[in-house]
């Protein structure tokens, strides 16, 4: 990993220090190159969609912001202040939905809930836990063990499992897939409601046209590099479609 | 570190509870564990009592079939669902995973132990009454440094898609010190009668102290690209 | 090879060569013959250099091992792999020598005496090293198992040591060493080192070699997204 300084922008002004920094990220994977030469900003609160073909380096880029893997080159500023050995500090302000529930199928979704709770250290994470099934509308089967449950029914418990903590920054690869058209419905309107309430959200995904209706800001990948970094007022679908493709 | 602590007893506490849903893993071993005494009783000890040096092998054997597949299911629990992405996205020290599958794997050794331990010494007619918690011992020292390096091992691999083999292939000779002393010890202390030694009491901790620090350290390593 | 470099290769294996020779010749005319054993007790010379030279190119496994987990950078697995096949080579060398003295001085191709029970262990450990690299194939993932492995079996061997020796020793072999056999122990160390050390490096440079042609081959081939350890592609 490079060792450029730079330096974290407004670091005194908590409330306007950029959530996600990134200058320069590469990430080397049995030297093929998935992630080269990106650099961005996200500011707190901004509700973002990562876009891209598959193999462009979405999933990647939130496993390198989520600090689940390092990057190869370059350097990753979260909440202002770089990865080192605070990165377990870190991860209290994070969460993460991915391409797996991330539970333990055996356990009841409750019991999957406290465990997490208590793992982020949450207090009274039972109420915590209970509080969060209403909101994703499983109350009734909190303790029913979570292989009983419909693929939509399963990333609802993950989205609860992520959200126990409160983070101020939500990561989501791919949430939507497979999911039947209430469960997406419901999935939008929470994300929506997350950034209502001031999170900071990046969600990867393929859907364009969903992902620019629900968010602010679009970051577009290809092969890996940023190709589009804008407010998604001003972007046109089927440019980013052909953006996308590279055709 | 009490918070490591705490968490490392969590973590335990959600592997031994899933666990007891299924009872899948404890099950198999002990399963595992107790044909194998069986196939070698009745290939080596069918009618002669066999030695107190013969049947420590013999458990052994036992023990090391059933320990591999022990580490490998317990490993794959989070490899499930992407469970240990979970695990890893949470404020909590690798070395503090490391220690909790450890903890998991150990108590389910011990479990396969009391199960199989018994049964041996009915099929072979091993008196341990001379020295019972010499044995104990010796067995609980052996199959902590074991399961140390199967823990390790078996996050290393699991995320391999060749699995069935590569395990054991891995682990035994890494674990053959443990098998050689404890053998050597047991005819020590029941055939000659020798009081526990210093040297082979030694080795078996120096064992334990090197791999449990090594996989400390290195767990973190294997866990990623 | 630029061809200054492989003029110096050539060099080093003539020379090799020639000391290995010079020591072979010594070893029949010059060493006194044994008195118990006999002709056979000089594989003992090529025992013992090689078995020295075993631990040493196990060493190199583990110091290669512990670079490539510290800077994550190929050329040390490529180093610890070259390391590996010449520590099995050795190893092999070291069992069937301590073999055939064993059938000499005690009649038995195989007793469990520590020496020969260690011999095998060793060599079990890392049959087993070079068994994983073809078993993995993405190769970040092959060079980190395998860097663990080789930094644990190192770590294991002066515990097989000291296990071993905890095994009755029915046949203890210790014999006394005239001065010429002294004087062609030390000879012999020579041509074998060097053939351990020269072996290491030619398989190294063939290692990075094809390495640097399989990183080719992943530049310029269409092919989907390495599949990053959660076996999703990126």
């Amino acid at each position: 990993m490079s060792r450029t300084a730079v330096q974290p922008i407004g670091s005194a002004v908590l409330e306007s220090t950029p959530v996600v920094q990134v200058l320069s990220l590469g990430k080397v994977i049995d030297d093929r190159p998935i992630l080269q030469d990106l650099s961005f900003e996200i500011a707190r609160g901004r509700y973002v969609a990562l876009l891209g073909a598959n193999g462009a380096g979405k999933s990647t880029l939130l496993k390198v912001l989520a600090t689940l893997i390092p990057p190869t080159h370059g350097q990753l500023l979260l909440f202002g202040r770089p990865l080192s050995r605070e990165t377990t500090a870190f991860r209290s302000r994070l969460g993460m939905i991915g391409h797996g529930a991330m539970l333990y199928r055996d356990l009841s979704a409750l019991e999957n809930l406290v465990f997490f709770g208590r793992l982020y250290r949450v207090a009274d994470p039972t109420a915590r836990a209970r509080e969060l099934l209403e909101y994703v509308d499983l109350a009734r089967r909190a303790d029913d063990p979570v292989k009983t449950f419909s693929r939509g029914m399963v990333q609802r418990v993950s989205i609860a499992r992520a959200l126990m903590h409160e983070p101020d920054l939500l990561l989501a690869d791919e949430p939507f897939a497979g999911l039947d058209a209430p469960s997406r419905r419901m999935l939008e309107q929470m994300l929506q409601r997350l950034h209502e309430e001031g999170k900071t959200i990046i969600l990867a995904n393929h859907d364009i046209e969903q992902s620019l209706a629900l968010a602010e800001q679009a970051l577009v990948l290809r092969a890996g590099r940023l190709i589009i970094n804008g407010m998604t007022a001003g972007l046109d679908p089927d440019a980013v479609l052909a953006e996308v493709s590279g055709s | 570190m009490m918070a490591a602590f705490r968490q490392i007893v969590l973590m335990t506490g959600k592997d031994l509870r899933i666990e007891a849903r299924g009872r899948q893993t404890i099950s198999l071993v002990v399963v595992l564990g107790v044909l194998i005494i069986v196939v070698l009783g009745m290939g080596l000890g069918a009618g002669r009592p066999v030695t107190g040096f013969g049947a420590t092998a013999i458990l052994w054997v036992a023990y090391l079939f059933g320990g591999v597949l022990c580490f490998e299911k317990t490993m794959a629990v989070e490899r499930n669902d992407d469970a240990l992405a979970g695990l890893l996205l949470a404020p909590v020290d690798r070395g503090a995973i490391y220690a909790a599958k450890l903890l998991t794997n150990v108590i389910l050794m011990f479990a396969l132990a009391v199960v199989v331990t018994p049964v041996a010494i009915l099929l072979f007619r091993f008196d341990l009454s001379a020295h019972p918690l010499g044995f104990a011992l010796i067995m609980a020292l052996g199959m902590i440094g074991f399961a140390a390096v199967g823990t390790l091992f078996a996050a290393a691999v699991s995320s391999t898609r060749l699995q069935g083999g590569l395990l054991a292939m891995l682990v035994f000779p890494l674990s053959l010190p443990v098998v050689i002393v404890s053998t050597q010890m047991m005819r020590r202390l029941f055939q000659e009668g020798e009081p526990l030694g210093g040297t082979g009491l030694a080795t078996l901790l120096a064992f334990d102290v090197i791999f449990l620090v090594l996989s400390w350290i290195v767990f973190e390593l294997v866990l990623e690209p | 090879m630029p061809p200054p470099r492989r003029l110096l290769a050539h060099a080093y294996w003539i020379l090799t060569a020639v000391l290995s020779a010079a020591t072979i010749v010594m070893l029949l005319t010059y060493t006194p013959v044994e008195a118990t054993m006999g002709p056979v007790q000089k594989i003992f010379y090529l025992h013992l250099p090689v078995a020295i030279n075993t631990f040493v190119a196990a060493l190199v496994v583990f110091i290669a091992s512990i670079g490539y987990l510290w800077q994550r950078k190929m050329w040390w697995d490529d180093l610890a792999a070259a390391a590996g096949k010449v520590t099995v080579l050795f190893c092999a060398i070291v069992l069937l020598t301590g073999m055939v003295w064993g059938r000499s001085a005690w009649g038995a191709w195989w007793t469990w005496s520590p020496r020969l029970t260690f011999s095998l262990i060793l060599f079990l450990l890392y049959v087993v090293y070079m068994m994983i690299r073809p078993s993995i194939e993405a190769p970040q993932r092959r060079a980190a198992i395998s860097a663990v492995y080789g930094i644990a079996a190192f770590l294991d061997v002066p515990l097989v040591y000291l296990s071993v020796k905890m095994m009755p020793d029915i046949h203890p072999s210790s014999i006394a060493l005239a001065p010429e056999m002294k004087l062609t122990l030390a000879a012999w160390f020579v041509p074998v080192t060097l053939t351990m050390a020269g072996l290491i490096a030619t398989r190294f440079r063939l290692n990075r070699r094809l390495r640097a042609f399989e990183q080719h081959q992943a530049m310029t081939t269409e092919t989907p997204a390495a599949a990053n350890y959660m076996g999703e592609t990126a």
